[in-house]
């Protein structure tokens, strides 16, 4: 019986993820890629909030204002850290499908370009971090 | 390549990785210019200012335009791989190309009628 037909005679919905789920090979570049994948499905998502939020630019200063007074309370800080992380990995990692695609040695090289991914993306993370909550070069 | 339809799905691929790295660019320049420091973004004159320099207005087209191309080709290329009934998968990628049209529209609208709350000096 081939993996296809196992999943096919359970109809259960939760049986059928959670076995997907135990036969799912969990290495390095897999967890990637479904990181990859859920990160690009919540960033398509923002892009659409990013424009309604921004509609305020033409609805006048005291809307802008308001909104901005929002978006600097601690909720917020919180979530744009976590948003800039849900970005950073996205794009590191985009950079890295790039370089496995078409470079010649690129493939060869996927495990050791995931880790400088990790390690870029955590340095950059903090660094956010420190802009985000300390605002060093406020004035 | 046996049909015009995997050529097709060549070009998608390498499409992806292009808009893919300049949205990169993008992204890196929107942060530096926009969000440095919460005085850059958060003031109102200051960002219509931005958005009535023909640069930025091009900029901006091109990263709405870029981002909603990426960000749809890639659910598709998600979706793709469940095997979805062909009219669900069809139903759903009509709402969000719809949806993802409707926001360019509101992304330009933004972008080319803000330079009416620009002050004269």
């Amino acid at each position: 019986m081939g993996v296809e037909q196992m999943y096919m005679q359970d109809f259960s919905p939760f049986r059928t993820w959670w076995s997907i789920l135990r036969r799912y090979r969990w290495h390095a570049g897999s967890v990637a890629w479904i990181l990859h994948r859920i990160t690009g499905i919540a960033l398509l998502g923002y892009l659409f909030v990013h424009i309604w939020a921004l509609r305020s630019l033409v609805k006048g200063e005291a809307v802008f204002q308001a909104e901005m007074e929002l978006f600097t309370t601690p909720v917020f800080k919180v979530a744009e850290w976590l948003l800039f992380a849900v970005v950073l990995f996205h794009a590191l990692n985009g950079i890295r499908i790039v370089v496995v695609d078409f470079s010649a040695r690129g493939a060869y090289r996927q495990k050791a370009l995931l880790r400088l991914v990790y390690a870029a993306g955590i340095v950059a993370a903090v660094l956010m971090g420190v802009l985000i909550f300390f605002d060093p070069f406020a004035v | 390549m046996q049909n015009g339809r995997s050529k097709w799905s060549a070009y998608a691929w390498y499409w992806q990785r292009v808009s893919g790295l300049l949205l990169v660019v993008f992204t890196i320049g929107h942060y530096v210019t926009v969000h440095w420091t919460e005085a850059a973004g958060h003031s109102f004159q200051s960002s219509v200012e931005r958005l009535t320099n023909p640069l930025f207005q091009f900029w901006y087209l091109g990263f709405v335009v870029l981002g909603f191309y990426h960000g749809v080709q890639g659910l598709y290329n998600i979706l793709r791989d469940y095997k979805l009934p062909r009219a669900l998968l069809w139903s759903v990628m009509g709402l969000v190309i719809a949806a993802a049209l409707y926001f360019v529209y509101l992304g330009f609208d933004t972008v080319l009628s803000v330079h009416t709350w620009k002050q004269v000096r």
